[in-house]
């Protein structure tokens, strides 16, 4: 009886401690904002050449990896969808199903991965390295807001980052994908169009928009929280890194599960299923 | 933000002010105390006591765990971060180790709080910091990053960026560390003379260099268990400007 409290003891401490932290990094979000809204000293310039900075990096440098990424992505799911829908008399579905499995869940999550992998830990570690250097001390000794002059921008960028990178792979791995399978298959362009066109809605839009843009800000403001958590010593700023990498996948893939949960419960009760 | 709106601090005082570091014995304990204004004031303490955190709460960059800590009669521990700003930016700080912003050159490092709240028009900001930075002789570094510049150099620049928005208090946490005797003269006698100007009013110094000292009149406030202990007057050893 003593064992099984506690294992509920810990199953408890293990919930709330989550349950803090979700509402730490929640709290995080709104005063970043706040601040932002509040600073009057702080231009539009400062903003912008952050968030280009951010841009730049998150989005711009990253093009590669996601052409990459996406064209084979792209092409194994054509492959995949083309050979086994013609098997069952359903090649027009082609579109439904690469709509689903590309634009809805792996388009997004993959280009979170990738965002994750090279841009939320540059930002946990540049943000823990000037913790530990005493940078964002000296900012607010100088009446410098750093939720609004260093977390802010990065965080919009990020999100503005997110989508863009998100939009590329969608077009890549579906476009690109084809062409690349190309001499694998004998489907005619415009009937892969038009299959794709009819299957795109505005649920998917909205899932897009939904899934992107709140993936972007996850990542970066994990990421920004776990810098801003190193104390003094820049030995702690490898352990948040990775902190805040294996914290953003998890929020990032809860997120994305949510979603598309939420989105199927729904298409079921339009349906009159339950 | 122009001069107009800064508020003019003529008294600092803790009311019950109680503060410990995790793992640590307590920097202040339940501490009531006048802090001495319009002087140069030398905290001494025994290492470790806490010197540099008694300067981080006086900077608004700690806050106490209980207790109040009041300019001129405002309990600034309740404000929010923009409503202390107008008594931030009366506060200069310098650090006795980092604080230099790494992407920004040192140049943009005496720039920033300048431009920022755009204290002065940018060409007078500009002027001054190129002032400052020709008197110390920094010039050539001054297009440098932090990473890039000797350790000397990296010091004074903070040092001057505490004193650049010309403040009515200044913090110097340890402020003669990684400095030759000749900059530590030629600093004192920027403080002297901006305190002529009217500006730098109440002047804290956490140090352990008796030399540095010497070269300022001074009173002492001494950190011991917990408590601050206010010592009157000792006046500086005569020197000529620039020695």
């Amino acid at each position: 009886m003593g064992v099984l409290l506690g294992r509920i003891d810990d199953l408890g401490r293990f919930v709330t401690s989550n349950i803090e932290y979700t509402m730490r990094v929640l709290l995080m979000v709104y005063l970043s904002l706040r601040a932002t809204i509040l600073d009057q000293a702080q231009g539009l310039r400062t903003i912008v050449s952050v968030l280009a900075a951010q841009v730049y990096f998150t989005g711009w440098q990253a093009l590669p990896l996601i052409t990459t990424l996406a064209l084979t992505t792209g092409s194994v799911l054509v492959l995949q969808g083309l050979s086994n829908l013609t098997m069952v008399g359903g090649s027009d579905m082609i579109g439904s199903f690469l709509v689903i499995a590309l634009s809805r869940e792996t388009g997004p999550l993959l280009t979170a991965l990738v965002v994750i992998a090279r841009s939320g830990t540059a930002v946990a570690s540049e943000v823990g390295n000037m913790r530990a250097n005493r940078e964002i001390e000296a900012l607010e000794s100088m009446g410098i807001n750093p939720l609004s002059f260093i977390v802010f921008p990065r965080v919009f960028g990020g999100v503005i980052s997110v989508l863009c990178l998100a939009f590329y792979f969608n077009v890549i791995a579906l476009l690109g994908g084809f062409f690349v399978t190309r001499f694998l298959h004998d489907i005619p362009f415009n009937f892969y169009a038009d299959s794709l066109l009819q299957a795109f809605t505005m649920d998917d839009v909205l899932i897009f928009l939904l899934k992107n843009s709140f993936s972007g800000m996850i990542i970066f403001i994990v990421c920004c929280y776990q810098g801003l958590s190193v104390k003094k010593s820049p030995h702690e700023v490898p352990q948040v890194t990775t902190q805040a990498v294996v914290n953003s996948i998890i929020y990032v893939t809860v997120f994305n599960l949510t979603v598309t949960a939420v989105f199927y419960m729904n298409q079921l009760r339009n349906m009159g299923v339950i | 933000m122009n001069a107009a709106q800064f508020p003019r601090i003529e008294s600092l005082r803790f009311e019950g002010v109680s503060f410990k570091h995790e793992n640590h014995d307590p920097t202040l304990q339940n501490c009531d105390f006048e802090f001495p204004t319009g002087r140069v004031v030398w905290f001494k303490s025994p290492e470790g006591a806490g010197k540099s955190t008694l300067l981080q709460i006086m900077a608004g960059l700690l806050l106490p765990d209980r207790g109040a800590f009041y300019m001129n009669d405002k309990n600034v521990i309740d404000m929010s971060f923009e409503e202390f700003l107008p008594y931030r930016l009366q506060i200069g700080f310098t650090f006795d180790y980092g604080g230099l912003i790494n992407n920004r050159s040192i140049e943009d490092n005496l720039l920033l709080p300048l431009l920022y709240h755009k204290i002065v028009p940018e060409g007078d900001a500009h002027a001054r910091v190129r002032s400052l930075v020709e008197r110390f002789e920094i010039k050539k570094f001054a297009n440098e990053r932090p990473a890039h510049v000797p350790g000397r150099v990296r010091k004074l620049a903070v040092l001057l960026r505490g004193l650049v928005t010309h403040p009515q208090v200044l913090l110097l946490d340890d402020p003669s560390v990684g400095l030759g005797e000749g900059t530590q003269n030629a600093f004192v006698d920027v403080l002297n003379e901006m305190r002529a100007q009217g500006h730098l009013k109440h002047i804290f110094i956490s140090s352990y260099d008796e030399r540095f000292m010497s070269l300022m009149s001074h009173d002492i406030v001494h950190l011991d268990g917990g408590l601050l202990y206010h010592q009157p007057g000792e006046e500086a050893a005569p020197r000529a400007v620039g020695q």
